[in-house]
């Protein structure tokens, strides 16, 4: 027996997150400019880039894994999306869907590097390297973060987690929780891929770092994936710490609050080098992450 | 050449998107990503023109260094040979369609490198230009009139440079190799970019 409800749910909730994350990237870049005192573009830019990319006469090719890596990046973003509870919505569920999302939302990049590697541009392979060096070193300071909200709540599953912050407050309440947010934050700012630890793609450094060989169709495509990708992540951070959300609209409240406290502090730190990010990594938000651990135990 | 219609070149569209070609190509003028190839001394406008000043994001358009996602190729100065073959090279690993800005009276007629040995006068014959800034140095208001030109070239279909170099590709590849030499792509650019 064929859900019709569910399978026009499920289609229509890809098209609001893909939308909703071009406008959350407009809203970045425009958030960027307005810092910078520029008038910065349009909120709408990114969707004209995309049409833009979509509509070149050409798009090179360089072999079948090359044309798989951008799929597979954004089939791997939208299951996330699908297992995140967007306002009362949650189309697949399981006793430990906390821990498939927050692996789902590493994969993309996975997905990125494999297409990248196997263009076998200089540019990519460092992008690449750099990429792999920088997951490595937030898994960490990710884990303890995920752990200590685990250990508090005492549930693996999102909606519970949801149904407790409803009950007993939000997260970040919780004095051990509020480290573990901290925690979080800053490696949020790297899952996102913003400027200190923007070290994968480093624009005026290593070209576009794994997107440098990428145009036309396989661009627009990378292009959609990370606007998926920016809603998926934004709606996990406020669902993990800001205490779900009921509605579309509360959500998107709660999405653009995360997605400002990222852009501000992007716009007035400097990048890191590979070797500081993880220095960094392995220190400070370790430490704060083993002693929210502590706490909650 | 001049008496076909525009749309009457070789098609190189996909009979699908034919439907969708005014979007596309509003949405080409209203997002220009930009590969500067700075030479000479026309790199030192890029900046204000980049930031508070001038910021011509507020257009859609982007400094871009991966020259595959790029549309616009700025030229910035006087072209040696040792440059001119970079160009063409990151010319032709563009996608199409894309566009050539040139600034300053050199890659025009060699400005005032007019009796150098080893200046190219004329960029026009090696690769096409869709838009020629004169003017030693052009200021950042004329490159932004020129970027202009190009936008409303772009919106009337009138910036065909791209299709002016698949359709005479065999004259602007005899003046490189006239230039060059014979077989200077098998010999330097493959070296640059053993992957391809």
């Amino acid at each position: 027996m064929f859900d019709w409800k569910l399978a026009l749910e499920a289609i229509g909730m890809v098209i609001y997150a893909t939308f909703m994350g071009f406008i959350f990237m407009g809203i970045e870049r425009k958030a960027m400019a307005r810092i910078q005192r520029r008038i910065g573009p349009p909120i709408y830019q990114p969707i004209i880039d995309t049409l833009k990319l979509l509509g070149k006469k050409e798009s090179v090719s360089h072999g079948l894994i090359y044309d798989f890596g951008p799929v597979f990046a954004l089939g791997a973003s939208i299951t996330a999306l699908l297992f995140i509870p967007i306002a009362n919505f949650q189309l697949f569920s399981s006793n430990a869907d906390l821990i498939v999302v927050a692996y789902l939302l590493e994969v993309p990049m996975l997905g990125i590097m494999l297409g990248a590697m196997s263009s076998g541009n200089p540019y990519s392979a460092l992008g690449v390297q750099r990429g792999l060096l920088t997951m490595v070193a937030m898994q960490l300071p990710y884990g303890l973060a995920l752990i200590a909200l685990i250990q508090h709540w005492g549930t693996f599953k999102l909606s519970n987690i949801v149904a407790l912050q409803q009950v007993h407050g939000w997260s970040i309440t919780v004095p051990a929780l509020l480290l573990a947010f901290i925690v979080f934050d800053i490696v949020f700012q790297a899952l996102l891929g913003l400027e200190p630890f923007d070290i994968v793609s480093a624009p005026a450094e290593i070209s576009m770092g794994p997107m440098v060989e990428y145009g036309g169709k396989h661009a627009a495509l990378l292009f959609t994936q990370h606007a998926v990708q920016l809603f998926a992540e934004t709606a996990f951070f406020a669902v993990l710490f800001l205490g779900g959300a009921s509605n579309l609209l509360e959500l998107l409240v709660k999405q653009i609050a995360v997605l400002f406290i990222a852009i501000f502090v992007a716009s007035i730190y400097p990048r890191f080098t590979i070797d500081q990010a993880a220095k960094f990594f392995w220190k400070w938000p370790t430490i704060i992450g083993i002693i929210a651990v502590l706490l909650t135990m | 050449m001049s008496e076909r219609k525009n749309d009457e070149f070789i098609s190189y569209e996909l009979k699908e998107f034919k439907l969708f070609e005014p979007l596309f190509r509003w949405a080409r003028k209203k997002s220009l990503w930009i590969v500067a190839f700075c030479t000479g001394c026309g790199g030192i406008e890029m900046p204000p023109l980049a930031t508070a000043r001038y910021d011509f994001e507020r257009f859609g358009i982007m400094p871009n260094p991966a020259p595959r996602m790029g549309d616009l190729f700025l030229i910035t100065g006087y072209v040696t040979p040792k440059t001119l073959k970079r160009i063409i090279i990151t010319y032709e690993m563009m996608q199409d369609p894309k566009y050539v800005l040139a600034h300053g009276s050199c890659p025009i007629n060699g400005g005032v490198y007019w009796d150098s040995y080893n200046v190219v006068k004329q960029l026009d014959k090696y690769i096409p230009i869709d838009v020629a800034i004169a003017g030693c140095m052009p200021r950042a208001e004329a490159v932004m009139q020129g970027i202009m030109d190009i936008i409303r070239k772009i919106e009337n279909g009138e910036a065909d440079g791209w299709k002016r170099y698949r359709e005479n590709y065999e004259w602007y590849r005899k003046n490189q190799d006239e230039l060059f030499g014979e077989g200077w792509r098998e010999k330097d650019a493959k070296r640059w970019l053993a992957w391809l």
